[in-house]
């Protein structure tokens, strides 16, 4: 087998050197053939650490819901044309069976990536996650260092018009709490405050809803949507 | 993922773009991945990889942009490896342009044409000294 796909082919595919036809000739053999599949994997993961020295970026605004409506229309396309030789009726619930199976799509695809992001990022310094009155966990916060904060909202909250989330901490915990920013997009983001010291654990987090624009004091004066102590992860 | 491909095709729009795609391939072909052959991890960068090299090559989607962002990708990438990582340690064993040639093709997607056109060199030599380094690389990581 090695002599039908040399090594130095493994390589080009690897790198994206080969030709089109050489690519889908070598990936093709790799369903059929496991000594190939095995050989081009070890070739990637030759070259894998190169991946992870890419810059992590955050999710831009919108790319959940664009995600979702590509593969809401993907499924229901389906169903059109099964429509052709089906009735109206078994055509329109397959057609609500389609978006519904769109939309658990997009669900499993965004757990898929909520996950890979977070493997992705840089380790914490601390992880708190935020419980609202009733114990329910609304949120995750990760603190890095630099006091960069995910914050993954788990529950999307019920909000009255004209309040914004927004996102406190207490660096000291005799001190007063200092704002690490607005959740604007009412999603879950990360944040970025300059100057404040690295956080450490039991270092209190907490989200109140405010009025639009943030606090007017600078201090929480709305409704706590959830609060929790930070601990320091065990990796 | 977003990294992977902005660094590659540049624009971010254009890497939302390859992101996207890929996630809806990846979605579609979820019944052909087999763990037994691979994982996970290969399997999705090689989907979004394979994207962003046909918008790159087919597409004309790609930005080419003067020769300061490559250099400084490619530098960056090399720089970020662990020094403990054997990767790092043969690709350091290699001659200087051989190892931003490897570098470019995977980081930045770079053909044989385009290497070649960086480095004013004639596309033959540029192929062979390529894949003389891959051997060596080969020889060191094994």
């Amino acid at each position: 087998m090695t002599g039908q796909v040399p090594d130095i082919l493994i390589d080009e595919v690897v790198l994206g050197l080969a030709s089109d036809a050489d690519t889908a000739r070598v990936e093709e053999l790799a369903l059929r053939d496991a000594d190939v599949a095995r050989r081009l994997e070890q070739a990637r993961l030759r070259f894998m650490a190169l991946d992870d020295t890419a810059p992590v970026l955050p999710i831009p605004l919108g790319f959940w819901d664009r995600l979702r409506d590509r593969l809401e229309d993907a499924t229901p396309a389906q169903a059109a044309r099964a429509a052709r030789v089906v009735d109206l009726a078994r055509a329109r619930l397959r057609r609500w069976q389609g978006a519904a199976f769109g939309g658990m799509a997009a669900a499993a695809l965004m757990a898929a990536m909520l996950g890979w992001t977070l493997l992705q990022s840089p380790e914490p310094a601390v992880v708190a996650v935020l419980l609202d009155a009733d114990g329910e966990a609304v949120a995750l916060i990760e603190g890095q260092p630099d006091n960069t904060t995910r914050v993954t909202l788990l529950e999307r909250p019920d909000l009255p018009a004209g309040r914004v989330m927004q996102v406190w901490t207490k660096p000291d915990a005799d001190g007063l709490p200092v704002s690490l920013g607005l959740l604007v997009s009412g999603r879950s983001d990360t944040l970025t405050v300059p100057g404040l010291p690295a956080p450490g654990a039991s270092q209190l987090y907490e989200i109140t809803a405010e009025p639009d624009g943030g606090s007017p004091t600078n201090l929480p004066t709305g409704p706590i949507l959830g609060k929790g102590l930070a601990k320091e992860p065990v990796i | 993922m977003l990294g992977i491909a902005r660094r590659m095709l540049r624009r971010p729009d254009l890497a939302e773009d390859a992101v996207q795609d890929a996630l809806v391939l990846i979605w579609r072909r979820s019944h052909q991945f087999d763990d037994m052959r691979g994982s996970a991890r290969g399997w999705i960068f090689t989907i979004l990889r394979n994207r962003c090299l046909t918008m790159l090559r087919h597409e004309d989607r790609g930005e080419d942009g003067g020769t300061d962002p490559d250099d400084h990708a490619v530098d960056a990438a090399f720089d970020d490896l662990p020094r403990t990582l054997d990767l790092r340690r043969c690709l350091e064993g290699l001659e200087p342009d051989t190892r931003r040639a490897i570098l470019s093709s995977y980081v930045l997607g770079h053909s044989h044409g385009e290497i070649a056109g960086r480095m004013n060199a004639p596309l033959g030599s540029v192929k062979s000294w390529l894949r003389r380094g891959l051997v060596k690389l080969r020889e060191c990581l094994s």
